[in-house]
């Protein structure tokens, strides 16, 4: 058997799909396990939030 | 959309329903000694039992008149299946303040609090435990209540303004320097870059009602005064003896010990306490002070504003997220701006938006949603008040969205357990994790599970010890 060392991320199952998508950029999971979770490499787990909050304001409007 | 579950009971904010106040608890998680001692002043055995929920002042009145001990059962006798689990709760506060120590066979009150509370009730003695009056003084003629009320006002909020402008690098009028000293003890603010700068507590404490801020404050300064040796008895039946005093009339300190008379200034500075300069031999306690354990509002007015509508209620709120607040006070428009996006400003109306970017900030401030919308609802206008429910629903739903937004991904650090030989070998490993209460996910299918950081030694050592035995 074997263990390996990540952060499990726990979202919903869009979230899941734009961290597809991004890690189809640079890469950084390890494990795909199913829709809500998934397990990246650790060092990147605050480049990737970073990224993510990026990527979803995107969709978000103001009225301003 | 996920669905957002309204909150119960919005509409009637009771305080009665709501455990028992904060100070009962620190108390309880005192010792019999400093309890009984406490017991020995009528005024705060007075206080106290004011403090107490209706159920167990209810007991307390049972028993005060009794000479002897009352037989459980006899006690027991007068209380409903229904009621049982009430009163079974309302015993073990009363033992835990040592009230009424726990017996399986007599009930009795602590004869302390007994002598004491029939004092407070029926008056006589001459211990001067509801403060000793001063005597009319010729030249200076007493302070109005309106005049107290706008010190204590301009005090309090001296101390709530400091607190709410420290993050935008304006600085009002600096609260004395103890002030400030307990704001950073207390947590509520911390020293940043060599400036105090509000904390996350802090931005939640602004949004309680002044009734629990006064008193988280002063029981900090009950913590702080263990550590400066200050005595614990004198303080606390300082603070319960100015909880009975009459607004508006004058006191002596000549009854007063050093470690009250150290205390006056201390509570000078919170606007608790009025007094003509530093060495005058008599003291006025603020509306602040003497509404510290009744139910009636400790703050009188907002400055300036004059008109009692203000204490009930400014703001109105619409369904399209615009907010309108009557007022002109500057904490409360400051407070405001925490999480709306103000628009427009003019003599006694200020204008704004609820949105998604004002929300996000509170947020990131670490206010809750829940604590937004319970400020907007306990200071709604007297107008919201004819909507059912006060706060329009779209409203109150977008703030919940915006905060589980802010949560779309959890993330926990941990082992990702895979490529196990055997089923059988797995779930081995699995109960083990189980057992240990680590496990974040698991999947039997693919013969894998996520375990937490902290318990991957065990784990470890679990499959070494396992791996060695079958060798």
């Amino acid at each position: 058997m074997k263990a390996i060392k990540g952060v499990l991320f726990t979202c919903d199952s869009a979230v899941k799909q734009i961290l597809l998508t991004m890690n189809e950029r640079e890469s950084f999971i390890i494990e795909d396990l199913d829709d809500h979770h998934v397990v990246i490499k650790a060092d990147e787990e605050w480049r990737v939030r970073r990224e993510l909050e990026a990527e979803l304001e995107k969709n978000t409007y103001s009225l301003e | 959309m996920p669905s957002v579950q309204p909150q119960p009971n919005l509409d009637t904010p009771s305080d009665e329903d709501e455990g028992s106040h904060i100070l009962l608890t620190f108390l309880q998680s005192q010792s019999q000694n400093t309890l009984s001692r406490l017991y020995q002043r009528p005024s705060s055995c007075l206080s106290i039992f004011r403090l107490l929920r209706p159920l167990e002042r209810q007991l307390i009145t049972n028993l005060l008149w009794l000479e002897s001990a009352i037989p459980v059962s006899t006690m027991g006798a007068w209380v409903t299946r229904d009621g049982r689990k009430a009163y079974n709760l309302c015993l073990t506060t009363l033992a835990h303040l040592n009230i009424l120590p726990t017996s399986t066979v007599k009930l009795a009150l602590n004869s302390t609090l007994k002598s004491s509370l029939r004092q407070a009730i029926t008056g006589g003695g001459s211990s001067g435990s509801f403060g000793v009056p001063a005597e009319h003084d010729q030249q200076h003629s007493p302070p109005s209540v309106d005049d107290l009320d706008a010190y204590a006002l301009e005090r309090w909020e001296t101390i709530l303004h400091y607190m709410v402008s420290s993050g935008t690098g304006q600085y009002p009028a600096k609260p004395s320097q103890d002030v400030l000293f307990l704001l950073q003890r207390s947590g509520l603010m911390a020293k940043a870059n060599g400036a105090l700068q509000i904390t996350s507590s802090g931005f939640q404490f602004l949004l309680h009602p002044p009734h629990a801020q006064l008193w988280e404050l002063l029981l900090q300064y009950l913590h702080m005064a263990e550590e400066r040796h200050m005595d614990l008895v004198e303080i606390l039946s300082f603070l319960l003896m100015l909880s009975t005093m009459e607004l508006g009339r004058e006191y002596s300190i000549e009854n007063l010990s050093v470690t009250q008379m150290a205390m006056l200034s201390d509570l000078r500075d919170y606007g608790l306490i009025w007094q003509r300069n530093a060495t005058s031999k008599r003291f006025c306690p603020s509306r602040l002070a003497t509404t510290l354990t009744s139910s009636s509002p400790p703050l009188p007015t907002s400055s300036g504003a004059g008109t009692a509508s203000n204490t009930q209620g400014f703001i109105v709120l619409e369904t399209n997220y615009r907010l309108y607040a009557y007022t002109d006070n500057p904490l409360q428009i400051a407070v405001l701006n925490l999480f709306v996006t103000l628009k427009s400003r003019f003599p006694n109306l200020v204008i704004g938006a609820i949105t998604r970017e004002s929300v996000k900030k509170a947020l990131a401030n670490g206010i809750t949603a829940d604590q937004i919308i319970s400020y907007l609802t306990t200071h709604a206008h007297p107008q919201m008040r004819k909507n059912n429910p006060l706060l329009p629903v779209t409203v109150q739903d977008q703030i919940r969205l915006w905060e589980l937004e802010k949560n779309r991904v959890n993330s926990e650090e941990g082992y990702l357990y895979t490529a196990f030989a055997s089923q059988a070998d797995y779930e081995y490993v699995l109960n083990y994790a189980k057992q240990l209460d680590v496990v974040l996910w698991e999947s039997p299918a693919r013969r894998c599970f996520f375990g937490s950081l902290n318990g991957h030694a065990n784990i470890r050592g679990f499959i070494e010890r396992r791996t060695a035995g079958n060798a």
